[in-house]
């Protein structure tokens, strides 16, 4: 028997399935790591019951600081949270992705060390690696005048050291690095698992990003950009003023479809479409086209029409331009399904996880279509004309949810969204 | 213009791309085409210059207005600079 037809691209050739079918991609595992909770089941039922972990710092003096809140992760304890002595001597933030991936691996069933280890991959981002890091190092030379800094420092900083974490943690050789796209960092690294398990370069892939910026220095940096509130997150409210900066890690263990059925794993949901762009425009102010065209793309590769998507998971910052921007590029992709699609904002509850927030965001997508529950947009105190969706607001909403939409948006005008299904019939 | 004034007008024509001469208070800041960037620039150096600290949001609608015309910046300067010096006296 020949084939008769022209030769496989060379993409479909490397398919194990043979056929030209594409690889789906499923989640077999998740973790979290948030101010509202230190793993994916507390942090979904603090969601469900519109808990809001944006507080009063108390992690560090805030000495002259006029902005004292944030979403801290308070009592973490590395050597009670965190498992693996190597990481437990680690920045804040790989204390986090090691956390969340331990959570994830472990729900996944996958055994450890990996046995087919270059068909495994480790992409944990991070939007400034081991900031506290940096602070303490720095400090120590121009306040302190040590005569030297911790030996460890500059393997703390490295935003790559989580990810390298994670891959030796579980005998993970393929593909490991970071992804750094600021607040879409998590988002960017899920969707790289995901087109490397389609190519078929890996099988499994864990994914996702951590984020630990609250020290004084970051706060001071942040504040003289002059985008914080002072008093709380409020996103697609009248009353927003800005957003607020949280601190923790998401982590999705992917795997392909076959390989997860084969093993008799619990798949958890699907990952349907993915959608990527640049505004290549502003550093700060976002563009109605990046938007429209990730979201569109992410609906395109999902082979799905708008109005199949049921929930979606915004970017939703507070600032005044973000959530106006939003709320329009839903509008233009969604048409008159706009305001039928529940829309809310979870940064409402864990504050602005920066480059941590797309994979934090993800687990409640997955855990919305698992529970047929829309998590609520909080603080939602008076509506702004410019703002005209359904957000969820206050209270969360039974509803059945097939399909939901992940946004992620950066400075920088970076846009990465995901499409999550429920597990293959 | 006093010395105050001045000095404000100073800082921003040096974020303008194209600086112009005819700044007057009643200018609006919109008018230099300066935008929420240049702006979070600008309250840095006024900060700088003059040794106080404005906690300006640029997310704020009634700060914002604060910072409309070249008139209600300096008005704002100085507000600050005199509750700085008197809680410095208190």
């Amino acid at each position: 028997m020949c084939a008769i037809g022209p030769e496989p691209r060379a993409k479909d050739r490397v398919l194990k399935d043979g056929a030209n079918a594409r690889r789906r991609v499923v989640v077999t595992g998740m973790g979290a790591v948030t101010p509202i909770g230190l793993d994916a089941t507390e942090m979904w039922a603090s969601m469900r019951a519109g808990r809001c972990g944006v507080k009063p710092i108390e992690n560090w003096p805030l000495d002259d600081l006029y902005i004292k809140i944030a979403g801290e992760i308070r009592d973490f304890d590395p050597a009670k949270h965190v498992k693996s002595r190597k990481i437990q001597y680690g920045d804040r933030y790989s204390w986090f992705a090691g956390r969340a991936a331990d959570e994830a691996w472990s729900q996944s069933g996958l055994p450890t060390p990996y046995p087919e280890p270059y068909r495994a991959a480790s992409v944990i981002g991070s939007g400034a690696g081991g900031f506290s890091t940096i602070e303490t190092a720095y400090s120590d030379l121009f306040v302190h005048h040590k005569k030297a800094t911790n030996p460890l420092t500059l393997l703390r900083i490295i935003g790559s050291s989580a990810s390298a974490h994670v891959g030796i943690e579980y005998g993970i050789k393929g593909p490991t690095f970071a992804t750094c796209s600021a607040c879409s960092t998590a988002t960017h690294a899920i969707g790289i698992g995901l087109d490397y398990i389609r190519n078929g370069v890996v099988d499994v892939a864990v994914t996702g990003a951590s984020e630990a910026v609250l020290t004084y220095g970051s706060m001071r940096v942040w504040q003289a950009m002059r985008v914080l509130s002072p008093d709380g997150c409020f996103p697609f409210s009248k009353k927003r003023n800005g957003t607020v900066l949280g601190e923790g890690a998401g982590v999705l263990v992917l795997e392909e479809y076959e390989h997860a059925k084969a093993r008799g794993a619990t798949i958890l949901a699907e990952i349907i479409g993915y959608g990527m762009s640049s505004d290549s425009k502003d550093m700060v102010n976002p563009d109605l086209d990046g938007p429209r065209t990730a979201m569109q793309m992410a609906l395109d590769d999902a082979g799905i029409a708008p109005s199949q998507v049921n929930y979606l998971n915004a970017h939703g910052t507070a600032t005044t331009l973000n959530d106006i921007n939003e709320t329009n590029a839903i509008k233009t992709v969604f048409g008159d399904h706009a305001h039928k699609l529940a829309v809310s904002s979870t940064k409402s509850m864990t504050g602005h996880l920066l480059g941590a927030g797309g994979a934090v965001e993800a687990v409640a997508c997955i855990k919305a279509i698992q529970d047929g529950f829309a998590p609520p947009t909080i603080n939602y105190t008076e509506p702004d004309p410019k703002c005209d969706l359904d957000y969820v607001p206050n209270e969360g909403r039974s509803m059945p949810i097939k399909y939901a939409m992940s946004n992620s948006f950066a400075f920088g005008g970076l846009n990465a969204v995901l499409l999550f299904g429920p597990p293959p019939a | 213009m006093d010395d105050t004034a001045t000095k404000i007008v100073d800082i921003l024509k040096k974020h303008m791309k194209e600086p112009r001469d005819d700044i007057g208070l009643e200018t609006a800041l919109a008018d230099l085409k300066i935008e929420s960037i240049d702006l979070a620039m600008i309250v840095f150096e006024l900060e700088d210059t003059f040794g106080i600290e404005i906690p300006y949001n640029a997310n704020d609608t009634d700060e914002a207005a604060a910072f409309k015309t070249v008139g209600s910046v300096v008005e704002r300067v100085k507000d600050v600079i005199a509750s700085s010096k008197a809680s410095a006296k208190a």
